[in-house]
């Protein structure tokens, strides 16, 4: 049972098998909750959108054509109802440890890494992208996504991904130089 | 490769990296960035750099971590939904028999559903019972078995639902059949002629019925 692929159990919830739901919820939760957390700064929010994504794919899992990885759908499903609740809440709803969780703009980045080392610098630098460079970031280096999955997950071209991560790699490796690191960005 | 109107070659091939790296780059793209890092020493310092990228990234996700009850309550969350459309939640057990039967061929549909008959027989016959209705089920003295009947054809997209509801309405049951004709014979709750011609004249008007045929008519004339 648990050498079932993705799609050997989504085709089981299909049918109506709610420990098949419950074995891609094991192995896709951790995933979907850490990218609904950092689309919206909110551990609550993604907390409470990872369940609904997962009992989505309970209702939709008849329709799932297996055009894409299993992953992807469920990244696709997540985005959408981070974007709608993120539409409905506003500000006010970011509960206080939720805020502490998101990275202070107080303090630029580069005062900020200045005693940590390169690697803890870059956490902290990725952290602090723009939301819309921080998603493909993560979608590509955390998620192992290709382009067009990032672009399906997104509903943006794969040139506008391409010229996404160009970007946030290249705030990276500007923020880097100007906290004293090295690096080899032309 | 076509992205952003602002970015030269190197800056694609820079936007390209991470996707060397995740082991999803492919065709055209693999083949140029490959071709770049055999022939540029600032590739391999760029790879290094995008590597230390992905580590960053990766700690900044796994940093994150989810409630450890998180499947149990979800669990909870999923015990609570209906089960959706692929079974018909909401509708009866009788309702996604009816169901299955009718996804059958006609033919099939029909010899399939004798099956499901003398479960009918007993549901109806049992539900009636708690209802205070007057018969029993097939085969017990005085029961459907002995009671006067008709003989009707269902059309083939009808109901189970439907027709289950209809009977149990009127206190009558499915006694019998199909036939290979896809006959079924219907007890009918009638102690007089005028109450058997009018709960036939009912049955005949219901949109789930193709044929109706007089069978076993009380004698009386009421």
């Amino acid at each position: 049972m648990t050498n079932d692929t993705d799609r050997d159990l989504v085709g089981r919830v299909a049918k109506g098998d709610r420990a098949a739901v419950r074995l891609l919820f094991m192995r896709h939760h951790a995933r979907v909750y850490r990218f609904v957390a950092r689309q919206t700064g909110s551990e609550a929010m993604a907390d409470d959108i990872a369940n609904e994504v997962f009992l989505e794919l309970w209702r939709q899992a008849p329709r799932f054509e297996g055009r894409s990885e299993v992953s992807t759908w469920l990244l696709g499903i997540a985005r959408f109802k981070a974007l709608s609740h993120l539409r409905k809440k506003s500000e006010a709803w970011i509960d206080d440890d939720d805020a502490a969780a998101i990275a202070d703009s107080a303090d630029t980045p580069e005062v900020t890494v200045m005693k940590e080392n390169k690697a803890a610098a870059l956490r902290r630098m990725v952290d602090a992208l723009p939301e819309e460079h921080r998603t493909v970031v993560d979608l590509a280096y955390y998620h192992g996504k290709s382009v067009s999955e990032i672009g399906e997950i997104l509903s943006i071209p794969v040139a506008t991904v391409k010229t996404r991560m160009f970007y946030a790699r290249k705030k990276l490796g500007e923020a880097l130089k100007a906290a004293g690191h090295d690096r080899g960005w032309p | 490769m076509s992205a952003g109107e602002n970015m030269s070659r190197r800056d694609e091939l820079e936007a390209l990296l991470p996707f060397y790296l995740n082991g999803t780059l492919e065709g055209d793209d693999l083949e140029a960035v490959e071709e770049w890092l055999a022939s540029d020493p600032e590739a391999a310092v760029a790879l290094a750099e995008a590597d230390a990228e992905f580590a960053g990234a990766v700690a900044a996700n796994e940093a994150l971590r989810p409630p450890a009850d998180a499947l149990s309550r979800f669990s909870k969350a999923l015990e609570a939904e209906a089960v959706p459309a692929r079974s018909q939640a909401g509708k009866s057990w009788l309702a996604n028999v009816w169901e299955r039967i009718a996804g059958l061929p006609a033919g099939l549909a029909w010899a399939t559903a004798a099956a499901a008959v003398m479960l009918l027989v007993v549901q109806t016959a049992l539900d009636t019972g708690r209802q205070g209705g007057d018969f029993e089920i097939a085969g017990e003295q005085g029961g459907v078995g002995a009671m006067p009947f008709a003989f009707v054809k269902f059309r083939p997209e009808a109901e189970m639902a439907d027709i289950s509801a209809f009977l149990m309405e009127n206190g009558a049951a499915i006694a019998g059949g199909p036939t290979a004709g896809g006959v079924f014979r219907i007890a009918i709750p009638a102690k007089t002629a005028a109450d058997y011609d009018r709960l036939v004249g009912l049955i005949a008007a219901q949109p789930f019925a193709e044929t109706v045929s007089e069978g076993r008519k009380p004698s009386n004339g009421g």
